[in-house]
């Protein structure tokens, strides 16, 4: 068994083969784009090696690329603050729900993460249309038309339709991994609380929350990853308008390499974006060890 | 007096649970009303959507909208593309994660646990980071509008989360099954294939839904990679639609529809497997 299970040879066709599809998907393109950061390639002109101006060039005068990671911890702070603990209560009414309406519900919540952003984006495009999206007929219908605007266009209220329309996006993924949470509290320790009469806000505050904090951790986490990584939703809305008001660091690398061209400034970003996301997971196992030990 | 309290006791609970179903019965709506919203438009007419309602009632329902949505759409090509790109990705997304999480639980390298964590680094980097030197590099190699432009990133970001699902797995199933095939003299190759491909069989189907889910509704790759209509996918028919008819607004109701229909369909079939796969960390750690 010993031996077999450390034939050198052997482990080296397992792992090789499907290391090389990581290295072709992802280090390469990323050694590559280090590489031309360094440069001033724009299109296909020719390459000039121009050092770290890039680098300097982002963080001493490049306003939209900070401004598009406010944007991104602003996002961050929302699904953390709001997004989440709509999703532990709802992930705790699901339990308590029980039966057949449970199973139902719960896939009911799950379908805006089943269909294409491409869809549920042109779906917010015309709810929020001035003249005939559905938000401002409801205003108008309970006589709030005071309150009617052009949601899309106007500079104060853009961004934060755009974290509203990532937070409903995004909430079914989040209640589903809180409901295994919830699930995984053994019936032990719920019959205890029933016993104890602890019931209500009571157990949640001592026994359901601090059962659940293991999975917080994580779900934080990765929370701060995907408001980083948001793009799609950006680009198909409002493609960070208007001006930069909805900027975040994805749709402005997109913008930077695919409408200006600038190949070496962009990749110059994309290194800072892969090295902030890399410093955010690094914080997180910081995190896990602290609460291991 | 017992009698009264717990006459009161079940008054109360009956009231919470009242509570509770319209509570979700609300919250349930909000998520799944622009769904109805959305089906409603696409039989209306181009004209009525710019009325004061807030849904229209189909008094006469324009089935005519899915006939052009479904023609001008190319929703039947560009299904069968995103089909295509989807199922290579999740075959060579399961393949590695098999191989990759068996020689990561079993077998015994140095550097075992390091390459490991380097692997599961990919889940970290968004994908996005990767269009522009992709874009060069396919550019260079000729790969652009293929299907192995999109095939090949879609399975590299795809393999480190199929790791992480299969060696959590691979670390919970007992070793004895695998110790007699040894001593029956099998090799590894015929061990992972025969003896531990059947018994991962839960988590190839979890990670092959995560794959699925990941990766059928991407767009930006697709849109920056490919610029002809012999390999687009999906998301593709909404956006070409919507820029070419402009005006054809319940038509453009109409393919969204049409759009969403597969992932709702697989949905259906494998919401089970679909909630594993969502909860497989959480329920780890």
């Amino acid at each position: 068994m010993n031996r077999i299970m450390s034939d050198k040879r052997m482990i080296a066709c397992l792992v090789v083969p499907g290391l090389l599809v990581i290295f072709a998907g992802i280090v390469f393109p990323i050694t590559m784009s280090v590489y031309l950061s360094l440069t001033d390639q724009q299109g296909g002109a020719a390459v000039e090696f121009i050092g770290l101006e890039n680098y300097v060039q982002i963080f001493k005068a490049d306003k939209t690329f900070w401004r598009s990671i406010f944007h991104s911890l602003l996002l961050a702070i929302g699904l953390i603050c709001v997004q989440h603990p709509a999703c532990i209560l709802f992930a705790i009414l699901l339990d308590k729900i029980g039966g057949r309406a449970e199973k139902v519900f719960r896939i009911l919540l799950f379908i805006p993460c089943i269909i294409s952003i491409m869809v549920t984006s042109k779906m917010w495009i015309n709810i929020l249309n001035p003249t005939f999206g559905m938000l401002n007929k409801i205003l108008q219908a309970v006589g709030l038309s005071a309150l009617c605007k052009n949601w899309l266009s106007d500079p104060n209220y853009v961004l934060w339709c755009i974290i509203f329309i990532v937070m409903w996006q995004g909430f079914g993924y989040g209640m589903l991994i809180y409901y295994a949470g919830v699930k995984g509290i053994s019936s032990d320790i719920n019959e205890a609380c029933a016993i104890d009469g602890a019931q209500g806000w009571k157990k949640f505050l001592y026994v359901t929350f601090p059962l659940l904090i293991p999975v917080i951790t994580v779900n934080v986490t990765l929370a701060i990853i995907s408001a980083l990584k948001e793009m799609e939703i950006i680009y198909l809305i409002t493609d960070g308008g208007p001006g930069t008001c909805s900027q975040f660091v994805a749709n402005y690398l997109y913008q930077i390499a695919f409408r200006n061209y600038q190949y070496g400034y962009a990749n110059a970003i994309s290194v800072v974006f892969v090295i902030i996301c890399l410093f955010v997971t690094i914080l997180y196992n910081m995190a896990l060890k602290a609460r291991d030990a | 007096m017992r009698n009264i309290s717990n006459a009161a006791e079940k008054r109360k609970k009956k009231f919470g649970r009242l509570i509770l179903w319209t509570i979700l019965i609300i919250f349930a709506g909000l998520q799944f009303f622009p769904m109805v919203w959305i089906v409603d438009f696409s039989l209306a007419k181009d004209t009525q959507l710019f009325g004061s309602d807030i849904l229209i009632w189909p008094e006469s329902p324009q089935w005519q909208n899915y006939v052009m949505a479904w023609t001008n759409g190319h929703v039947l090509r560009y299904s069968l593309n995103s089909m295509f790109v989807v199922v290579c990705t999740i075959v060579i997304t399961v393949f590695f994660s098999l191989t990759l999480g068996y020689a990561f639980t079993r077998m015994r390298w140095r550097h075992s646990k390091a390459v490991l964590s380097f692997v599961l680094l990919g889940m970290m980097i968004p994908i996005h980071t990767t269009l522009l030197p992709n874009f060069l590099i396919y550019q260079k190699l000729h790969l652009l509008d293929t299907p192995l432009a999109l095939i090949l990133p879609y399975s590299a970001f795809s393999i480190p989360l199929g790791v992480f699902i299969m060696t959590g797995f691979m670390e919970s199933l007992p070793v004895s099954l695998e110790e007699a095939a040894v001593i029956d003299g099998c090799g590894v190759m015929r061990i992972i294939f025969q003896i531990a491909f059947p018994l991962t069989k839960s988590a190839v189907a979890t990670i092959a839904v995560m794959t699925f889910i990941n990766n059928w509704n991407e767009f930006i790759m697709a849109s920056t990679f490919l610029s002809t209509p012999t390999w687009k996918t999906l998301p593709f028919s909404v956006y070409e639609f919507a820029g070419q008819y402009t005006s054809r607004y319940a038509v453009q109701f109409a393919v969204m529809v049409l759009a969403s229909i597969p992932a709702l369909v697989v949905y259906a079939l494998l919401n089970e497997q679909i909630t594993k796969g969502v909860t497989f960390g959480a329920v780890k750690e």
